[in-house]
């Protein structure tokens, strides 16, 4: 077996994830923390950044680059009470750029926290009962679960078992405590930790729950995916799904995009639920590769050993085997934006963020809006996997106390006269904060719908449900490669154009044009409009119609 | 008391012979006189030259410390008991007492007294009291480009008189090189002493007349090749590393710092004009320089920040009632209090100082820059006049110059601030710009490869906008040239926190390295900083070096005298 990645070794040594966190720290006349401790910043849930825009200006004035930190909040299924968004609305503004990220997985993150803003910033968040545990690093990150309670009656069950995983695959050190909040540590001894042992995993790790029909977490492209299903209103268990990851590496030939493979199904049986998820991430501890990370996800592992193998693998640690999986169907994969009631009677409200950017400001001031709703305690929030926000669980007696506030700040407004394109659209971070980031992506997209707009009116697919999605390279972090229409950033101001996923999200896009700029993007897409509405079937959508007319 | 004929002989005798031989058979004389058994008749004459005298300086730089201790070597030799005094220890009430009492000292600031001397300068000029028994002489020390030269000795010489002490030798003024003349000042102490007490009636010799050499400072052209403004966006400050290149080698040592006389801005210039009317080529004779007016108003006259005695002479010319202690810039005083006419202009500029020139450490080392580079460290210097904000002329000039300017510069010599030898450990306190010179320091150390080691205490306001150098001290750290650096981000907290305060938390080490022999170094604005950073360090010795309140500050006074305590603050 050839070398372990130079990232093991400091796992290894870290005694729990402790490195030398604490020293670093104290290092006051830096803003970055040591080199090996970047690496375990992460699995505390935080990710050293500098500001790329400023580099050049810093350098000349003899200033290191401004580095601060990202930080990302672990919050299962993306809930959040009206407390913890008070909270979180303060800490965003005493200690960090202000604006509240929300992310493609249903949590949220914080940039530009420095150095000597991290304790503050975790105490505050300790007290209002959040975390920041294993949101990055080689562990399970946030676990995805479809958000909308409207969606089914047995949301709440199918909900709570992203909190009950979440914890189950949260590492067990206390350093998160000791570092962060200042808890004493008890003895020298490090934690046992059975699941993670001393190695963690071989790399991320990524946990999604789905409630059909709608697929709004994007099932497919996590390691491992549970998808509830349900006969006459009951869970009756879920199919396991395994393999799924878009990240990918230009020029490398040897990474790729894939979907996650159906296992099996396992009967609503919380332990063995549990169990089947534990031993599925035991399989890729055990047999992922630890020498290049480029290859250590579990889509490559699955591979390696062949689905079947993976499975049997899984069931022998389980000591029970996994059910022919049930048929299930997706119909969707976007929000249901504005209200929606629930089989109880509850009302929810979700509201159009762009690229999931709360602030104020830039014509709408979201941010002072969502904090006064949160003041009157009427509602609590949930984030979906597009980078949206629902208020969530409102009584219809308070209905229109809340309706009251959205109009007053025109969110219901800036809701419903937003375009089908540009509510279905994600685009990551990328530029300013993102290190991989090659070209620009959530600073970019919207103006670039806006230009595509005009096309649509043109083709008269305005009222179209297109998915459009854009990163800034190919790691794939808005999902570009699971889009009808994925931009992937190529160098500043240039994008591969991929068409031909599927409207669900159950089929990857192949690239189709290599590093167009703007005015090349505005031309292609006006062709493929045209061919499409020349030639299209009857209810063929834009994503169907172009892989079967151009990639197939 | 001579008879007539005796008389004459002497007179003839005397006429023949040179100031020196004069002063040698002065003291033969007075000498033989002592040998002599006091005839009943004689009566007043007293034997020997004086037991004791004091010899009392009062320095800033310590040039008047090092010159007085000097002095006072040479004049035990000659058989002089002298009692050696710091004007900052001096007992004021001791003063009535004295009966040979001789001091050196400097002037500072804009003709101020130094620092350590200004108490006792205050009481001098605010109490009364008989000198009646004193013999005085003053050595005063100074620069000629300065306007007022030698201000505090003058002072201080005129004052001793008007308490009734007799002059026994007219003041000397010195300028920067001031050496020859102060050995000379001493010789006419000891001459004027034995005069003295040889009855002899007190004629002083002659002092040498008060010709004006040129200044000792080597003036250099340089061109500024590079000039950033350290501080990031969004800061309270603007900090300008400026590097200057000179065709010729220059020579200079770290510690030394960077003169100019800075040229005032076009502005201005062009406002007095247009306000007064003078014809701007009118050749015009200063104490200085005689050149067009336009370019005594441009590069040679203080117009900004006339001095108050300037604006005295200025009220009295113009027959404006201007109250006492107003001090305008000459624009803003000719718009207030007019001029009739350019005439009357004319004498305005006559009485116009110098302008005076402002000193810059140097930041950049020979060791390390080569002898064709030099590098300062400019902070913006912005006030407010009513409510309008104005720029410092010299760090206006600095923070505007683009890169290519050509000006002229000479080295101010800082032989108090000096580097030690490369083995000794080196404690550096330099917050906001005090960082210049040991930047210096440092890179001087570094091409020394020397075995002592470093510590740099840096402070400013915020960690993310002010920290001056970062990465070059980061690199130092790296490397090991420097072994800690403490720094101090007084505003990115709630609670404000000093350099002194990471001293404080330094404090065991700090005092280790200073036991065993570590020289210390503080430079930047003079206001807080350095008073409380003493006051902290006394506090370290007493926690640190188990010692009382009096050992503590012994302690430190103790370093002083070794030369591990300087300063080089403004
Ligand atoms: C914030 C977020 C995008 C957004 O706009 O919402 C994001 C942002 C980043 N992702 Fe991601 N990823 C985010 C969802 C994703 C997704 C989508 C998903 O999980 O649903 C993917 C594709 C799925 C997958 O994992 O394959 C994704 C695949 C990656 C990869 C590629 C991993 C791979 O196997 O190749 C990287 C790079 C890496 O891990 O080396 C990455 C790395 C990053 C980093 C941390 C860059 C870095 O490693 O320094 C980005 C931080 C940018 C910034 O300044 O905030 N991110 N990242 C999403 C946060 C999710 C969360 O809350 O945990
Ligand atoms: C040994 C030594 C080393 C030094 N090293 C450095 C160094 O490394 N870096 C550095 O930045 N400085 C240094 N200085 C200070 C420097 O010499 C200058 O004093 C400083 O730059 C201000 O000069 P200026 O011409 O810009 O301001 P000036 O024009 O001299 O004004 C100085 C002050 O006078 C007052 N003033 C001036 N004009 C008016 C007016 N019209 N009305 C009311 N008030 C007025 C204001 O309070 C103003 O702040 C050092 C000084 C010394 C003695
Ligand atoms: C900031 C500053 C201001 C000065 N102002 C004057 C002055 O007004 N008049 C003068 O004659 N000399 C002035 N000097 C020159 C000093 O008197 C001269 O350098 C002297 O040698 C210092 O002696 P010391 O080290 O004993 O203080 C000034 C020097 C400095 C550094
Ligand atoms: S896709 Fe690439 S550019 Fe976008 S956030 Fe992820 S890593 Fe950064």
């Amino acid at each position: 077996m050839s070398e372990q990645s130079p990232v093991e070794k400091i796992k290894i040594a870290s005694r729990g994830l402790r490195g030398t966190l604490k020293e670093s720290l104290q290092d006051n006349y830096t803003g970055a923390v040591r080199e090996d401790d970047t690496q375990l910043m992460k699995f505390h849930g935080m990710y050293q950044q500098d500001d790329r825009d400023r580099r050049e200006e810093r350098s000349a004035k003899k200033l290191e680059w401004l580095y601060s930190f990202m930080l990302r909040l672990r919050l299962p299924g993306g809930f959040l009470t009206p407390e913890q968004w008070i909270a979180m609305h303060h800490v965003a503004g005493d200690h960090s750029t202000g604006t509240i990220k929300i992310t493609t997985r249903q949590t949220i993150q914080l940039h530009g926290i420095l150095k000597s803003h991290i304790k503050p910033t975790m105490q505050s968040f300790n007290l209002a009962g959040l975390d920041s545990i294993a949101t990055c690093g080689d562990v399970n990150r946030n676990v995805c679960c479809t958000s909308n309670p409207g969606e089914s009656p047995v949301h709440e069950e199918v909900f709570r078992f992203a909190s009950k995983i979440s914890e189950m695959a949260k590492p067990k050190t206390r350093a998160w405590y000791e570092i962060w909040i200042g808890e004493e540590k008890i003895g020298e001894k490090v934690e046992e930790d059975p699941l993670y042992k001393d190695r963690y995993l071989p790399r991320k790790l990524k946990i999604g729950i789905a409630v059909p029909p709608n697929n709004d977490v994007d099932l497919f492209i996590n390691d491992i995916g549970l998808i509830a299903i349900i006969e006459n209103d009951k869970l009756i268990g879920f199919n396991l799904a395994a393999g799924g990851g878009l990240g990918t590496t230009h020029g490398n030939p040897n990474t790729y995009a894939r979907l996650a493979s159906v296992l099996g199904f396992v009967e609503n049986d919380e332990e063995k639920i549990l169990k089947a998820v534990y031993e599925t991430i035991t399989v890729q501890r055990d047999f992922g590769n630890r020498s290049d990370r480029k290859l250590s996800r579990l889509k490559y592992t699955i591979d390696k050993l062949g689905v079947d193998k993976y499975r049997e693998e899984v069931e022998q640690r389980c000591g029970f085997k996994l059910q022919p999986a049930k048929p299930f169907q997706f119909t969707e994969r976007q929000d249901r934006y504005g209200w929606v009631k629930d089989y109880k009677g509850n009302w929810h409200y979700t509201v159009f963020i762009e690229n999931g950017r709360v602030l104020d400001g830039e014509g709408i001031d979201l941010k002072s809006c969502l904090y006064k709703i949160a003041e009157t305690g009427k509602c609590n929030f949930r984030f979906t996997a597009n980078q949206n926000v629902i208020l969530t669980d409102i009584k219809e007696a308070d209905k229109a106390a809340v309706e009251v506030l959205l109009n007053e700040f025109g969110l219901i407004e800036h809701t419903n006269k937003a375009g089908a394109l540009r509510k279905n659209a994600i685009a990551c971070v990328a530029f300013n904060t993102c290190p991989l980031a090659l070209a620009e992506a959530q600073r970019y997209l919207p103006t670039l719908i806006s230009k595509i707009e005009p096309l649509l009116e043109k083709h008269s697919m305005k009222e179209d449900d297109i998915i459009l999605r854009m990163t800034g390279c190919p790691n794939g972090c808005g999902r570009s490669p699971n889009a009808e229409i994925g931009f992937v950033g190529t160098a500043y101001g240039k994008y591969n154009l991929h068409i031909g996923g599927d409207r669900l999200g159950l089929r990857l896009n192949t690239k189709f044009k290599d590093s167009l700029n703007e005015e090349q993007i505005l031309d292609t897409l006006d062709n493929l409009f045209d061919v499409y509405q020349k030639e299209k079937k009857q209810e063929e959508t834009f994503g169907d119609f172009s892989y079967r007319k151009w990639i197939l | 008391m001579l008879s007539e004929d005796k008389l004459q002989k002497i007179k003839e005798f005397t006429s023949t012979l040179s100031r020196e031989e004069l002063i040698w058979l002065n003291g033969y004389i007075s000498g033989k006189a002592g040998s002599l058994q006091p005839s009943a008749a004689g009566g007043a004459l007293t034997a020997g030259i004086p037991k004791k005298i004091t010899l009392a300086y009062g320095t800033e730089t310590g040039n008047a410390k090092k010159l007085a201790t000097q002095l006072a070597g040479i004049a035990k030799k000659k058989g002089i008991g002298v009692k050696l005094a710091g004007l900052d220890q001096y007992r004021f009430t001791d003063l009535a007492k004295e009966e040979y009492f001789f001091v050196v000292i400097s002037t500072q600031g804009e003709g101020e007294p130094p620092l350590l001397a200004k108490k006792f300068y205050d009481q001098l000029h605010e109490t009364q009291v008989e000198l009646k028994k004193m013999k005085f002489g003053v050595l005063g020390l100074g620069d000629t480009s300065y306007a007022q030269f030698c201000k505090t000795g003058e002072d201080v010489d005129a004052r001793l008189e008007a308490l009734g002490a007799h002059r026994v030798l007219p003041l000397k003024k010195c300028d920067v090189d001031y050496e020859e003349d102060a050995l000379h000042w001493i010789d006419n102490v000891v001459t004027a002493l034995q005069t003295l007490v040889g009855s002899v009636p007190a004629m002083a010799p002659p002092a040498p007349a008060e010709e004006k050499k040129p200044t000792g400072k080597k003036h250099y052209k340089g061109t500024i090749v590079t000039s950033v403004n350290l501080n990031d966006r969004g800061s309270n400050k603007e900090t300008y590393h400026v590097e200057v290149s000179t065709d010729e080698d220059l020579d200079y040592l770290p510690g030394d710092a960077l003169g100019i006389i800075p040229p005032n801005c076009d502005a201005a210039v062009e406002q007095i004009i247009s306000l007064t009317g003078i014809d701007p080529n009118l050749e015009i004779q200063t104490s200085k320089v005689t050149a067009p007016v336009k370019e005594l108003l441009q590069k040679h006259l203080n117009i900004l920040y006339p001095l108050k005695t300037t604006i005295k002479q200025y009220a009295k010319i113009t027959g404006h009632e201007i109250p006492e202690d107003t001090r305008l810039s000459l624009p803003d005083l000719l718009k207030i209090y007019p001029v009739k006419d350019a005439g009357m202009f004319e004498e305005i500029v006559k009485i116009l100082t110098a302008q005076a020139p402002r000193l810059y450490s140097i930041s950049s080392a020979p060791g390390n820059h080569g002898l064709n580079e030099i590098h300062i460290t400019v902070s913006k210097d912005e006030f407010y006049v009513e409510d309008e904000k104005r720029t410092g002329v010299s760090s206006e000039y600095f923070s505007t110059k683009p890169v290519g300017t050509e000006f002229e510069f000479f080295i101010q010599k800082q032989k108090h601030f000096r580097l030690p030898s490369e083995d000794k450990d080196v404690i550096m306190i330099g917050p906001g710009t005090g960082i210049a010179p040991f930047r210096s320091f440092i890179a001087e150390r570094d091409a020394q490869a020397a075995s002592g080691r470093n510590w740099l205490f840096f402070g400013e306001q915020h960690f993310v906008t002010d920290f001056l150098y970062q990465t070059e001290l980061q690199d130092y750290l790296q490397t090991g040239a420097l072994t800690n650096l403490d720094v101090a981000f007084s505003r990115d907290q709630k609670e404000k926190i000093y350099v002194q305060h990471r001293m404080k938390e330094r404090g065991a080490e700090l005092y280790e390295w200073l036991s065993n022999g570590a020289y210390m170094y503080i430079s930047g604005k003079r206001e807080p900083t350095s008073k409380d950073v003493e006051k902290m360090l006394v506090e370290i010795f007493r926690e640190h070096g188990n010692k009382t309140e009096e050992e503590a500050e012994k302690f430190l006074h103790q370093l002083v005298e070794e030369g591990r305590w300087e300063k080089d603050v403004y």
